[in-house]
């Protein structure tokens, strides 16, 4: 479908993860909104990434959007295809600045849960995926910058289950439970973008989406934000050129970026 | 059978008294012996698909998912175990997408999970459903990067490997095999993650092209189909074309070849990955896996009578094809795939999302 008129949430939600996303930067990517934002990326300030996937293609040349992390397009005239084990060990080794992945819960501390809605494992409210790379990577990873919607069960105060852990109970247990890294840098939703206060390791909000206050951010959250030092500043808004790229060059049929009706 | 010390708190939380149906997975000495025991010579292991999944698919057996969720996955021999009623598989792989359906059938019993689903065609709700209605018990959850390099550990001919994967999660809580230790060379506090390695016992490979040995070519991901061919106790390949063993010698082909010897059966199968993708051959079936997961997932009643269609009411992978669209189905799912990979640049990608009131009879 064709998008006309002013940026939407997703369109927004793009950008903010595009421009996070360092030129001469080896990037790993999930399925869904990152995919989208890195390709724009490459096509705009950061043409020289290298795009590293989990069903093994690394820097394939860009083509139409994948619909998954194992279409042809994740590795289309890729120089190297790798095996699964080789990009998670690369993330490892230090090969990996950024890796961006979605959720379905996310705690005060950056812990993802990407398996059930409720406690019970072996009975839950609603079963989800599991981990596939999720935990990997956040494991792993150098940087790790979480995106996903924003809602009060969306971001509880404590997720039904750690797929894979952010700050784990914050402080230094990430580092005490063995993990190298320095876990989750960010947190992007439409909303507002999101780090971590260095010592308690705590959510805390960076920017908001103009027209979002600190007030709206806080009722969309289960727990209690922090707030920066000072006036918080603006997200900053997607350029209408580079939205024209989004629409006619990386999305154009609106697969990602369109909202759901 | 060896015993094993598995992890207490994860067989408390996952409700697992009779431990050994957890054995199988991890018997090294049981694989080994399976290993040594294979024909050894090149002799012709060919025989039709009804006949390699009654001889090499048991009861009970672990069977692990192969290529990636809808990538390059023997889907058409999946579908010929469901109509053979094997009963109570366990399934392992790094994606195990292909388990769910095989739920509702009794084929498949229990989980050794990583990812459920099918990426941007939403959640499992098949699966989820299964699991509540307890036709379907998990064994094990895992990480991708678990699978895979517990699977490598066994291709490296390693009991295990240390990696730091999954510490500190919930995943540990409910993996009875993943142990949390001390790195052992070093003197200050550094938890590592003992991961051991794994021995599915029967893995079904789909391939480009094998010769009648066994020798099978794939172009693509390979993901972890290389490691699975050599921890597997017994292994099928299925190809879409049989080739002569001379091509493997003089071949200046793209890609990865498993060799003979580890193969128990070969069969040609074209269409084999239907309604997945093969590299270069043909691309997914979208509107197919959006029926299925949007459409029939949501409800027991609906998905029985999807996969009764589908797959019970078929009785090979030509009468599937048929029902996708047939010959102009098989054209574009060609021209998708190439379009895809860069080779024909031309084409248009567009199709029509999946829906009910408009079903346009060929299910690109």
């Amino acid at each position: 479908m064709k998008q006309q008129g002013p940026a939407n949430l997703l369109e927004m939600l793009t950008y903010i993860i595009a421009v996070q996303i360092r030129d001469h930067s080896i990037v790993y990517v999930g399925t869904g909104l990152p995919m989208v934002a890195a390709i724009l990326a490459r096509k705009t300030h950061a043409p020289n990434i290298t795009l590293v996937y989990e069903s093994g293609g690394q820097d394939p040349i860009p083509g139409d959007m994948p619909w998954s992390v194992g279409c042809p397009l994740t590795w289309r005239k890729s120089p190297v295809l790798m095996e699964m084990a080789y990009s998670f060990g690369q993330s490892f080794n230090g090969y990996v600045d950024m890796a961006f992945l979605g959720f379905a819960q996310i705690d005060m501390y950056g812990n993802v849960n990407t398996h059930q809605i409720g406690k019970d494992l072996l009975n839950p409210t609603v079963r989800l995926t599991g981990s596939g790379g999720n935990n990997d990577l956040s494991s792993l990873t150098e940087n790790m910058v979480l995106v996903g919607l924003q809602t009060p069960e969306r971001f509880p105060e404590r997720v039904d289950f750690i797929t894979s852990v952010g700050h784990l109970d914050g402080g230094n247990s990430r580092r005490e439970a063995g993990l190298p890294g320095n876990g989750p840098i960010a947190v992007l939703s439409q909303w507002g973008v999101y780090d971590f206060e260095p010592a308690s390791k705590r959510m805390r909000v960076k920017s908001l989406t103009p027209g979002v206050n600190f007030d709206i951010a806080q009722q969309s959250t289960g727990f209690e934000l922090l707030r920066p030092e000072g006036e918080i500043p603006a997200s900053p808004m997607i350029p209408d050129d580079i939205l024209n790229i989004l629409r006619s060059e990386v999305d154009p049929r609106g697969v990602f970026t369109t909202m759901p009706s | 059978m060896s015993t094993y010390s598995y992890n207490e708190d994860a067989l408390r939380n996952l409700k697992i008294e009779d431990t050994s149906i957890l054995d199988r997975l991890v018997d090294f000495e049981s694989a080994r012996a399976a290993h040594l025991k294979k024909e050894r010579g090149k002799i012709d292991k060919r025989m039709d698909l009804k006949e390699a999944i009654a001889t090499f698919v048991d009861d009970g057996d672990v069977l692990s998912d192969a290529g990636f969720a809808y990538v390059r996955t023997s889907h058409q021999a999946y579908f010929e175990i469901m109509r053979q009623g094997k009963k109570d598989l366990q399934v392992i792989g790094a994606p195990n997408t292909n388990q769910s359906y095989m739920i509702n059938y009794g084929t498949v019993r229990y989980s050794h999970n990583s990812y459920i689903g099918a990426e941007m065609r939403g959640t499992d709700r098949n699966y989820s459903r299964q699991l509540k209605n307890g036709k379907v018990g998990i064994l094990s959850e895992w990480s991708h990067g678990g699978v895979a390099l517990a699977l490598k550990a066994a291709q490296l001919g390693a009991p295990g490997l240390f990696s730091k994967q999954m510490l500190g999660s919930d995943i540990i809580k409910y993996n009875p095999y993943v142990k949390v230790m001390q790195n052992p060379l070093r003197d200050d506090p550094d938890p590592v993650a003992f991961i051991p390695a794994i021995y599915p016992d029967i893995t079904i490979i789909h391939a480009h092209a094998a010769d009648k040995y066994g020798n099978a070519f794939i172009y693509g991901p390979v993901v972890n189909d290389t490691a699975l061919a050599i921890a597997t106790r017994k292994l099928i390949i299925t190809a879409e074309e049989i080739i002569p063993e001379s091509s493997f010698r003089h071949n200046g082909r793209k890609g990865v070849v498993i060799p003979f010897f580890y193969a128990d059966a070969v069969v040609e199968l074209p269409f084999g990955a239907v309604p997945g993708n093969m590299p270069g051959y043909y691309y997914w079936s979208r509107q197919w896996w959006e029926k299925t997961m949007r459409l029939a997932s949501p409800d027991e009643e609906r998905f029985i009578d999807h996969f009764n269609y589908w797959v019970m009411e078929s009785k090979d992978q030509f009468d599937f094809v048929e029902k996708l669209g047939g010959a102009k189905w098989i054209a574009e799912a060609r021209r998708q795939t190439k379009s895809a990979e860069g080779d024909n640049e031309d084409i248009d990608f567009s199709y029509k999302e999946y829906n009910i009131n408009d079903d346009p009879g060929i299910y690109y």
